[in-house]
């Protein structure tokens, strides 16, 4: 089944992809409601809404955003870690192990409890910076240029600058909120409160760093060559750096502000869409969107459902998912 | 001379880290207040008896016996960067505690350092199938490192579905003494009984820190040393961690900053980091309590705080 799937040619794996994701989008829409939905009614609420129905409100109001919310974010940390692995060379680099979501988790944490007043586009400014200078701290710190052997180390940086980033974290909430309650909550990610506003601000950052990346992606191709090679063959290093890492940050900062920190997905995804594509980025990229896009959207719907009416976050479904295969990586990547 | 010096001035400092932290807290009590809490009929008998003393007792306890399972672990596996959080066993044992708590709450509290155990040891024993004794210490702290990513959302997962009462859940996520009493200094005395053995292991430690190839032909068996010392360090932290939660970091830095106090000879480093490790937990403790009170911090953050930059600072340094 899994063969036949990757011998299809390039077109036929992204048209199987997308169905596939616009039947989930439609799954989630009406499954696992208070309020009874079935799945005609979320199709009439998508084309002739009527908002005397409460169905129908629902669908538009709660779950179309959400679902929406969580495609994006999934397509965000996707790309987000592809792109990291093609700088880096590094299989294991993504945005929650080597520091960025943490980063940026203490960025949004500390605007949000010391300067409320920036609101949401503050707290997703703060989160780019944040992830910006966890980013630079683990590049330094971790040798990462280096490239080669140095996998282990730059991990390792990572999960420090992470421990320390979350410990922080969670000083500021518990100092803010007078009380631990919403630690919890608040540092594993999660859709289930995205609505319409979320989406406003998500798209546009969303847009920018996708595009950004699809037109990087002949750069990274260039850049697995090897640093000497791809010198040569006209690629300006320092400046491919800094825009992917823009890019990266753009991508898991707009993310990260909608939904939290969401684990593993950018580890997991890019690694399952090299195995269909093979090591292309122009071929990698557009699959790790929709695969990132899927598994968020899929974790969200098993997060209601798993224990019915009490919504677990997808952020602790899917890091419960991506550990074991960080742990796989780590065997086979690692010397 | 070095040694008695280092000795003397890091028990005076633990003397007077002991008395700030009876005497600071939600309220602030003179010396001779402190020493009347310590009678029955005294206004601070409960602050003092019940509270503040028990809680100073057990941050020495566990800051020794989890600096002391950090040395031991260190010292045989000859890699700078193991401890046992960095090596996954603390949160392997919190997560069979966790466990146990959540999905078997009719099950008596008696059990939970058992239960700990189980979870330490299964998590050093899974660590060893997967990496085998010949790994570098990087891959080493490393498959350590994401083994307790593992264990550690599977602990927030559990927490999420069956919401304890969260300053509970704090202290199974990140170690706290908060609300700890004279019932888990109870607890956790018969463990003390592993002191001696580590100490008794302490020459021959010293031995297989010049190598496997002439430990082994001065007449030290490698693979009891080794097995017995790990087996000893787990059931300390196994047992710190069923009272008061993975506390991170303390484990790796407390042996590091002993011995570059009292250099690596593993008699006296042994003591000297438990020393270090009951300054660290206390001052973490205190600071954690103080910072902003009456609101309690996690004694775990402080340690992280503390001791992520310095893990940074070794990786820099281990090549």
């Amino acid at each position: 089944m899994l063969n036949v799937f990757k011998n299809l040619p390039y077109l036929g794996q992204y048209f199987i992809l997308s169905f596939l994701l616009c039947l989930f989008a439609w799954l989630s829409l009406f499954s696992w409601s208070i309020v009874p939905i079935t799945g005609q009614q979320a199709l009439t609420a998508l084309l002739h809404p009527d908002k005397n129905i409460i169905a129908h409100s629902i669908v538009l109001d709660l779950r179309l955003p959400r679902v929406l919310v969580a495609a994006v974010v999934g397509a965000c940390l996707a790309v987000a870690g592809a792109i990291m692995q093609g700088l880096t060379r590094n299989p294991l680099a993504s945005p929650s192990v080597l520091g960025v979501n943490a980063g940026a988790a203490l960025g949004m944490a500390t605007v949000s409890t010391i300067a409320p007043w920036f609101g949401l586009f503050g707290t997703s400014v703060a989160a780019i910076i944040g992830g910006a200078i966890t980013w630079s701290l683990v590049m330094l710190l971790g040798a990462a240029w280096r490239g080669g052997n140095e996998h282990g180390r730059l991990v390792l940086a990572g999960v420090a600058i992470s421990a320390l980033c979350a410990a922080l974290t969670k000083a500021m909430i518990i100092l803010h909120e007078d009380q631990a309650a919403g630690v919890l909550t608040w540092l594993a990610g999660s859709v289930a409160d995205a609505r319409w506003s979320h989406w406003q601000q998500l798209w546009p950052m969303a847009l920018v760093g996708l595009l950004g990346a699809f037109l990087m992606s002949p750069t990274l191709n260039l850049l697995n060559l090897g640093e000497d090679n791809a010198r040569s063959l006209g690629v300006k290093l320092g400046w491919a750096r800094v825009i992917c890492s823009l890019l990266v940050l753009l991508l898991v900062g707009a993310a990260l502000s909608v939904a939290g920190s969401i684990a593993f997905i950018g580890l997991l995804v890019p690694h399952m869409a090299k195995s269909l594509v093979g090591q292309d980025h122009r071929k990698v990229l557009p699959i790790a969107a929709i695969m990132g896009a899927l598994l968020v959207m899929i974790a969200d719907v098993v997060s209601r459902s798993i224990i019915y009416p009490i919504e677990t976050p997808a952020g602790a479904i899917l890091a419960l998912i991506g550990a074991p295969f960080f742990i796989y990586m780590v065997r086979a990547r690692t010397s | 001379m070095r040694t008695l010096f280092v000795s003397f001035s890091l028990f005076s400092l633990l003397a007077f880290l002991v008395v700030l932290s009876l005497s600071f807290g939600a309220v602030s009590l003179s010396i001779s207040e402190i020493l009347s809490g310590f009678t029955p009929d005294s206004e601070f008998y409960f602050t003092i008896h019940e509270y503040r003393f028990p809680r100073a007792v057990l941050a020495v306890l566990v800051g020794a016996m989890m600096a002391l399972s950090g040395a031991l672990v260190q010292g045989v596996i000859r890699n700078p960067l193991a401890s046992p959080d960095v090596l996954g066993v603390s949160q392997g044992a919190g997560l069979a505690a966790v466990v146990l708590m959540t999905l078997f709450p009719s099950v008596s509290i008696f059990w939970l350092p058992w239960a700990a155990l189980a979870g330490g040891i299964s998590a050093a024993l899974l660590l060893w199938a997967l990496c085998g004794a010949h790994s570098s210490a990087i891959k080493l702290a490393i498959t350590g490192v994401a083994m307790a990513a593992l264990y550690s959302s599977a602990v927030d997962f559990l927490m999420l579905t069956r919401p304890l009462e969260i300053n509970n859940a704090l202290l199974w996520l990140t170690g706290s003494l908060w609300g700890r009493g004279w019932d888990q200094v109870f607890m956790i005395l018969p463990w003390l009984v592993l002191l001696p053995l580590a100490f008794w292991l302490a020459k021959r430690m010293n031995l297989i820190s010049l190598g496997d190839e002439v430990a082994t032909s001065l007449g030290v068996s490698i693979p009891v040393t080794r097995l017995s010392a790990l087996a000893i360090a787990v059931g300390l932290t196994a047992s710190c961690v069923a009272i008061c939660g993975p506390i991170g970091f303390l484990g790796l830095i407390a042996p590091h900053l002993a011995r570059r106090l009292v250099g690596g000879r593993h008699q006296i480093l042994l003591p000297c980091s438990m020393v270090v490790g009951m300054v660290i937990l206390l001052l973490a403790d205190l600071l954690a309590r103080t910072i902003n009170p009456p609101i309690e911090l996690p004694a775990g953050i402080m340690t992280a705080i503390i001791g992520a930059p310095y893990f940074l600072w070794l990786l820099l340094k281990t090549r």
